[in-house]
């Protein structure tokens, strides 16, 4: 325990403005991620994201070289 | 040829043409550099034709020139299929085929001359560097343009790769290129130190998850339920992919720095995401591989698709391979041995361009409405990149872990069992085997060189002859 300890600490008072930024910009991007795969992996939103399977075969209704 | 009045076509048929050119040509100064490592007469004492010059051009002939014609060819056709609309700007269109024609150009004639940054992938030296911004940025821009004009209101996963390698791409080259330059010709980067290391694998990896991964992957997506005329396994599967693959990428670099002056935990950190990537990775690949369901029979008669699906199989092969050489213990053994070469070309032989491959013959046959001209070459072609890529990281598997046993081998007084040169002679026999699965791949390269060029003169001579005819019965 006291391994995890000291392998986790961090110096938070040594943090520069970048390391903040990089910080904050991190966990932001990761939370928006869960909350995409939770929108995604809904079974509600199922059927609107998966009607988009056929987009690459319908097209060729609107494209005469076929 | 309706299509063709509807869609900017004819700057489709020009990098696609481009990029197998550059596919002979990239393929063919691997082959060499190749043989030079395997039987160093080669070199002829001659600098500009040495291992260490010609290696980068190799490296950005097969990356840039025909990586980059593939990718400007396949977004530039893709984005206009499934948006309904013509490109935004023809006139920028052409500008990005004249000016990544240029920095190719460049790049063939400064580095054999040794002029170079020395950083891999990023060679080119500044005043290069800001025409592949330009132009980059030119290739961007209309790609984004003509999805704002889109007729479609969804846009296809495909192109969500595609801009994700433009963003990336732009963001890396720009950070990564930053230098002082002394003068024309020779700059210094920015960086020093291990801060350099860091930046440029930052880009390095990179180089690899958004050019050589996510915008093949828009291929892909793309390519596999057209050509096998079934939707994808799994939309839902496709987005996940897609999010998870731009999250985990950029996190990865550190790992080509292991036990170096880089913070250990930096290194860690990067094996730990790079093993948690296997998850999308073959996500995605099971996603391709999927889209056969019901239809595996396809595989026996399209010799399009089997380049597709092989290229499936190598990307989830080569995506394992990847993170299990990033965790730190493999990585003591697998770092600076000719297994890591044997990896990068699992991808890029098997993965990058046999998927090219693939689109670069399905696309053939749409745009000059035509059929291939010899289906037997393409098969032959098939089982020739097939096998040489096989042979190819075969021979350097077997080489680099022989090679790490030896660096590391120690006798009972604790000296080292083996000398370096040692090391090396037994390499020999695994690198004329290298350079003879190289050549296997380039001719199966030549060979699909020659068929396009065929196909595509038999159908532009039809199509002459076909407005003769109608010309005539107008008289």
């Amino acid at each position: 325990m006291t391994k995890l300890r000291e392998y986790f600490y961090t110096d938070w008072s040594a943090m520069t403005g970048a390391d903040w930024f990089g910080l904050l910009l991190t966990v932001g991007v990761f939370i928006v991620m869960v909350v995409a795969y939770y929108w995604v992996l809904n079974p509600k939103n199922k059927e609107s994201l998966e009607s988009h399977r056929n987009m690459v075969l319908d097209e060729d209704k609107r494209n005469a070289e076929k | 040829m309706q299509a063709e009045q509807q869609y900017s076509f004819q700057i489709v048929k020009w990098f696609a043409y481009m990029a197998v050119v550059y596919l002979v040509v990239g393929t063919g100064i691997g082959v060499y550099i190749a043989s030079e490592l395997a039987w160093p007469v080669l070199n002829f004492d001659n600098p500009y034709i040495s291992f260490g010059r010609l290696r980068p051009l190799h490296t950005n002939a097969v990356i840039f020139a025909f990586g980059g014609s593939t990718l400007m060819a396949t977004a530039y056709y893709i984005v206009q299929r499934t948006s309904g609309v013509r490109l935004w700007s023809d006139k920028l269109a052409w500008f990005t085929f004249w000016g990544w024609n240029l920095v190719i150009v460049g790049a063939i004639i400064t580095l054999p001359l040794g002029l170079t940054q020395s950083k891999e992938y990023a060679e080119l030296e500044w005043p290069i560097d800001i025409l592949i911004a330009v132009v980059w940025l030119a290739y961007s821009f209309n790609f984004i343009m003509t999805l704002s004009i889109r007729k479609v209101s969804h846009i296809y996963v495909a192109n969500w790769f595609f801009l994700a390698m433009m963003i990336m791409i732009t963001y890396l080259h720009v950070v990564n290129s930053l230098s002082i330059p002394v003068s024309l010709w020779k700059s210094y980067s920015i960086f020093a130190g291990v801060q350099d290391a860091m930046i440029q694998w930052w880009w390095g990896h990179n180089a690899v998850g958004f050019f050589l991964t996510a915008g093949f992957l828009g291929i892909m997506y793309y390519f596999v339920p057209k050509q096998a005329n079934r939707p994808i396994y799994s939309y839902r599967l496709s987005v996940i992919h897609f999010w998870a693959l731009t999250f985990g990428y950029v996190w990865l670099g550190a790992h080509h720095l292991q036990y170096t002056a880089l913070p250990d935990w930096t290194g860690s950190l990067g094996a730990a995401i790079s093993l948690a990537m296997i998850i999308p990775s073959w996500g995605g690949a099971i996603n391709g591989m999927f889209t056969l369901s019901g239809a595996w029979d396809k595989l026996r008669t399209d010799y399009i698709l089997r380049f597709l699906i092989v290229s499936l199989a190598f990307y989830a092969m080569s995506t394992f391979e990847g993170p299990v050489m990033a965790a730190k213990t493999v990585n003591a053994l697998s770092h600076y041995t000719d297994w890591t070469i044997g990896h990068v070309h699992a991808g890029a032989l098997g993965w990058v361009a046999m998927v090219s491959i693939g689109a670069i013959y399905h696309m053939v046959e749409r745009l000059w409405g035509t059929t291939i001209w010899s289906v037997k070459l393409v098969n032959l072609h098939f089982w020739m990149a097939t096998i040489g890529t096989a042979v190819y990281i075969t021979a350097m598997w077997v080489s680099g872990i022989m090679q790490g046993l030896m660096w590391r081998a120690y006798d009972d007084y604790g000296n080292l069992a083996y000398t370096f040169v040692e090391s090396v002679a037994q390499m020999h026999p695994f690198y004329a085997m290298r350079a003879a699965g190289g050549l296997i791949f380039f001719l199966g390269g030549c060979i699909m060189l020659f068929n396009i060029t065929v196909t595509i003169r038999k159908a532009v001579a039809n199509e002459s002859a076909k407005q003769a005819a109608l010309v005539n019965a107008n008289i």
